[in-house]
């Protein structure tokens, strides 16, 4: 099992979700986030105020996968979220030992 | 006793669950919710009285200073099927206690294996004779006693002596307490009534009100009359008609909602909603029913429960002692000799009056302004005055007058839930009562529409104390509005489609508040913007979902569809507070800032694309000429006018209505035969003077200085000017000194002046002299330092340069002289003034070239010494 953590543009979360549920991943989190990579933020002047723009809105994906659908998940992903902009995002990829489900302990890809 | 006997043993848990699989097919057969939770009861009584028979070892009825008691639901004969049981041991003295002690743990252990949540309780019957401080909960709860076996003589004494007396001795403690308990859990609920998946217990005008009602009514009888109020004398007979009604209905539902999770679960989930209406219970068992009718049902009665116990709560609480309370209360029968307010409850003095709709609305204004609810009496009496008002269906006279002070009032939400309750929104507004009780069925809202909608207005006047960080700028933009009843006014109708047979809510919202003017006398520009914020009241939100906002495309396009950053102000607002009712954690504080970041990257977007985005008489600006053309006074052709719109800012278009701008081509026209035009419009306390000339240096300080030595505060200003130098410039100011109000003829004096000024007849100079006194400010509240920032990259051909400082009297004049002298002209200018803060935009070219480097530094110096002055 792999653990995909996938940082992207708001712009295009309705349109990478949508793309991963058409290829079977059923479960996902999402977070509201702001942060800034190698996409540094500014400062905007408003009305005589300053005002700093330093940390970006970004939204986090976050789903544990079968191996067999991580690939798919991860091309969609590049695919669906590239706009070609410095901020399109970033993703990790990282083993997961074990699932649980709580309600009926469950283990392993069945509890996914 | 009168209670059979019931087999003992490890039958006995067959039985009771025989006996309850009984009581639930009967409900099933009838959805009888009252007549179910009087079976359970009449069961537990039958399986405790043979529990202490075993015990005790006596026959019920021959137990003597120990008796069982049933309290609260119990106690009322109210058991739902899986209620907890509260059961109180009731002992004559401490010897009895210890002696029964064992047996009485017995009955207890006994009912739990039958797994009955019993919470036993044990006093001595002189322990009930007052308060127990530390218990409020006991204290409620034994109001509802009954005997269920054992000393029945204890009991009367429980009943008629200890009861009695607690009460006459702290009845005001019993009723504060109750009034907390309701309190906070009514806030735990959000203090609406409208959730879409209410707790039928413990929302606000759930079961647990009603039963708050019934307990403020037996605590009010007994410290009134010194006796127990029985089931129809508890509360008013119009009242109890309708409580009544509702707790068959809540009882039905609770019944079915504890029948279908097989445990003491009372959430109406969208799923139990759906179940119950397809059996129609409470209403017409086995007639099925669509879930959001049954629903609106359920509002109904939950909103007569609430408002009987609120009322009750308020009415029967002794008023407050402190000296600022009661000179409140005192001032506010001096204002308002129509009505009266004690402790938080308006009481109408003069009921017939209110045949007038112009005093009907007083009463809602007064709410408005003062937080304050409508007695019961109140209510009933706007509610039975009401056909006899709109019967005739005549329109009410000024009612957008009326209706604007109710909105602008800090506490509107609070006004317009009376209006709504007491009936009178609909009747001013049917549009609205299509979404009366309104559920939308999703997971996402929380609240029904027509109390979303409140919601929304409420979360506006909540920003004059903002309690978050990121509340206060939205804060900042509420305390700029110039026209907030515009955006209180949008916000109350914008959801109304949702509750008409279009696909989208916003085409329905649209069709209805085109209805809603006809109602209102909106001027034409102040129903644009309506029409403006309900048609485009998503259009942030999906912005900073679906859209980058960091790309500056996505910020032209969306500027473009605003247009002005008055109207940026308003739909950002509508937006924050629209989002914000949805439900309480909808504006996460990541949504709020992308909100903000959105409104300031547009803000900026509209002030800096001032001098680039410009009319130009092509295909995608045609939409103004055909606007403007049949508004215009005499006959014109379209090319005249498209001349003097040609090189105007599209911002003037954007920020002056059609009528508007028909009037200054009309005014254009006549520059041919006097070079300058003028034009002064009186706007309540605002006057709007309009100039129209060629451009010349001085002009724009020469009207600003004339106006300063006249003694007007210039708030606001724009100066614009079309490809052929015909310069449109529009002045906002006041008259702190009246001089105008109290003598008419010299407004033709000051119009002279302006012109003599402009053809050089009288020196500015000698103009300011002869003022110099109007011009003395008073000392600044707030100090506001001065920054001046030049900006070489918004325009292709000018200089921004925005200026903010400390206004103060003759600020423009300074200001537009000192550009004057340096030989800058203005391209344009907006001038804006927050509180005591100025700032002002110029777009400045010398020669018609931006400014060098040199001249900015030479300028700003002079604009510093200029404002030292």
């Amino acid at each position: 099992m792999t653990r995909i953590e996938a940082i992207i543009q708001p712009s295009r979360f309705e349109s990478v979700k949508e793309a991963l549920h058409q290829i079977g991943v059923e479960g996902m989190t999402v977070s509201e986030v702001r942060g800034h990579g190698r996409q540094k933020g500014h400062t905007e002047t408003y009305r005589g105020r300053e005002y700093e723009v330093d940390l970006l809105p970004k939204i986090k994906i976050e789903m544990v996968l079968p191996y067999n659908l991580v690939d798919g998940a991860v091309q969609t992903i590049l695919k669906t979220a590239r706009t070609g902009k410095i901020g399109d995002g970033k993703i990790f990829l990282s083993k997961v030992d074990e699932a649980i489900r709580i309600r009926d302990e469950e283990r392993g890809e069945g509890a996914l | 006793m009168g209670i059979p006997s019931t087999p003992f043993g490890t039958v006995l848990r067959d039985f009771y669950a025989e006996e309850f699989a009984r009581i639930e097919r009967e409900f099933r057969a009838s959805s009888n919710g009252r007549m179910a939770t009087q079976a359970r009861s009449a069961l537990l009584d039958r399986v405790i009285v043979d529990l202490g028979r075993e015990f005790l070892g006596q026959e019920p009825g021959e137990i003597r200073k120990l008796c069982l008691v049933g309290l609260g639901g119990y106690g009322r004969r109210e058991l739902f099927p899986h209620s907890d049981i509260d059961l109180l041991f009731l002992w004559e003295d401490a010897g009895v206690e210890s002696r029964f002690r064992e047996a009485a743990q017995a009955i207890g252990r006994a009912l739990w294996d039958l797994r009955l949540r019993v919470a036993p309780t044990h006093r001595l019957v002189a322990e009930c004779d007052k308060l127990q401080r530390d218990n409020p909960e006991f204290n409620i709860s034994v109001l509802d006693s009954r005997c269920i076996g054992g000393d029945r003589g204890l009991f009367e004494r429980l009943r008629n002596k200890a009861l009695p007396h607690m009460i006459d001795g702290a009845w005001s403690e019993l009723l504060a307490d109750l009034a907390t308990l309701t309190r906070q859990r009514h806030r735990k609920e959000g203090d609406t009534i409208f959730h879409l998946e209410p707790n039928l217990k413990n929302s606000p005008g759930g079961l647990r009100d009603y039963h708050v009602a019934w307990w403020v009514g037996l605590i009010s009888n007994m410290e009134k009359h010194g006796r127990w109020a029985t089931p129809e004398d508890v509360w008013p007979s119009k009242s109890r008609k309708h409580m009544e009604a509702a707790f068959d209905f809540l009882a039905a539902a609770r019944c079915f909602v504890h029948y279908r999770q097989g445990r003491d679960d009372n959430a109406l989930s969208y799923e139990l909603q759906a179940a119950a209406a397809a059996r129609g219970i409470g209403v017409e068992p086995g007639h099925a029913m669509e879930p959001a009718d049954w629903m609106r049902i359920y509002f109904r009665h939950a909103r007569a429960v609430y408002a009987l116990s609120t009322q009750l709560l308020d009415e029967t609480l002794p008023a407050p002692a402190t000296l600022r309370s009661r000179l409140e209360g005192w001032k506010s029968r001096r204002l308002h000799p129509g009505f009266s307010v004690a402790g938080a409850r308006l009481s109408l003095l003069d009921p017939a009056a209110l045949r007038e709709p112009r005093r009907l609305l007083e009463v809602f204004q007064y709410i408005g302004k003062h937080g304050v609810k409508l007695s019961r009496e109140a209510e009933d009496q706007i509610r039975e005055t009401l056909p006899t008002i709109f019967d005739s269906g005549s329109a009410v006279r000024g009612l957008w007058g009326s209706l604007k002070e109710i909105l602008v009032a800090p506490h509107a939400a609070e006004a317009l839930r009376a209006m709504h309750s007491s009936g009178l929104l609909v009747r001013l507004f049917p549009e609205f009562r299509v979404i009366d009780s309104l559920v939308m069925r999703d997971y996402y809202h929380h609240y029904t529409v027509d109390a979303h909608s409140f919601m929304a207005i409420e979360n506006i006047h909540r920003l004059r104390a903002p309690e978050k960080t990121w509340e206060r700028p939205f804060a900042n933009i509420f305390s700029e509005l110039e026209e907030p009843e515009l955006l209180f006014l949008s916000l109350l109708f914008h959801d109304v489609g949702k509750g008409m047979p279009f696909e989208d809510h916003v085409a329905g919202s649209l069709e209805a508040i085109e209805k809603v003017f006809t109602h209102l006398d909106l001027k034409p520009e102040e129903a644009d913007t309506v029409r403006f914020l309900i048609r485009d009241h998503l259009a942030m939100s999906a912005s900073i979902l679906r859209r980058d906002i960091f790309d500056p495309a996505t910020i032209r396009v969306f500027a473009e569809q605003v247009g002005t950053p008055e109207r940026l102000k308003l739909l950002c607002l509508f937006t924050y507070a629209d989002i914000r009712a949805v439900n309480p954690d909808a504006l996460t504080p990541w949504k709020a800032e992308s909100l903000w970041q959105l409104y300031v990257l547009t803000a900026n977007y509209l002030s800096r694309s001032l001098d680039e985005e410009r009319f130009r008489a092509g295909a995608g600006d045609l939409q103004f000429i055909d606007r403007i053309l049949p508004l215009l006074p005499v006959p014109s052709s379209r090319d005249e006018l498209a001349s003097f719109l040609n090189g105007l800012p599209r911002r003037y278009l954007f920020a002056h209505s059609s009528e508007e701008v028909a009037a200054h081509f009309a005014l254009a026209r006549r520059l041919k035969d006097d070079p300058v035009q003028l034009h002064v419009e009186n706007r309540g306390q605002i006057y709007t003077l309009t100039l129209l000339a060629t451009d010349r240096p001085f002009l724009f300080a020469g009207v600003s200085g004339t106006l300063a030595s006249w003694g007007m505060d210039i708030w606001k200003a724009e100066a614009f000017a079309n490809a052929a130098g015909v310069v449109v410039d529009t002045f906002h100011f006041t008259d702190p000194h009246k001089t105008l109000e109290l003598n008419p003829p010299e407004l033709a004096r000051l119009k002279g002046n302006i012109a003599e000024v402009l053809s050089g007849a009288v020196s500015q100079e000698t103009l300011m002299r002869g003022r110099a006194g109007v011009l003395s400010a008073p000392q600044p509240k707030v100090s506001v330092p001065t920054q001046i920032r030049f900006d070489d990259v918004s325009s292709s051909h000018s200089t921004l340069m925005e200026i903010v400082t400390q206004d103060r009297a003759g600020l423009l004049y300074r200001l537009s002289s000192t550009l004057a002298n340096i030989g800058c002209n203005i391209e344009v200018a907006v001038i804006d003034t927050e509180g005591q803060r100025a700032v002002d935009t110029f777009y400045l070219t010398v020669g018609g070239a931006k400014l060098a480097a040199a001249t900015q530094e030479t300028l700003r110096a002079a604009l510093l010494a200029a404002l030292e002055l």
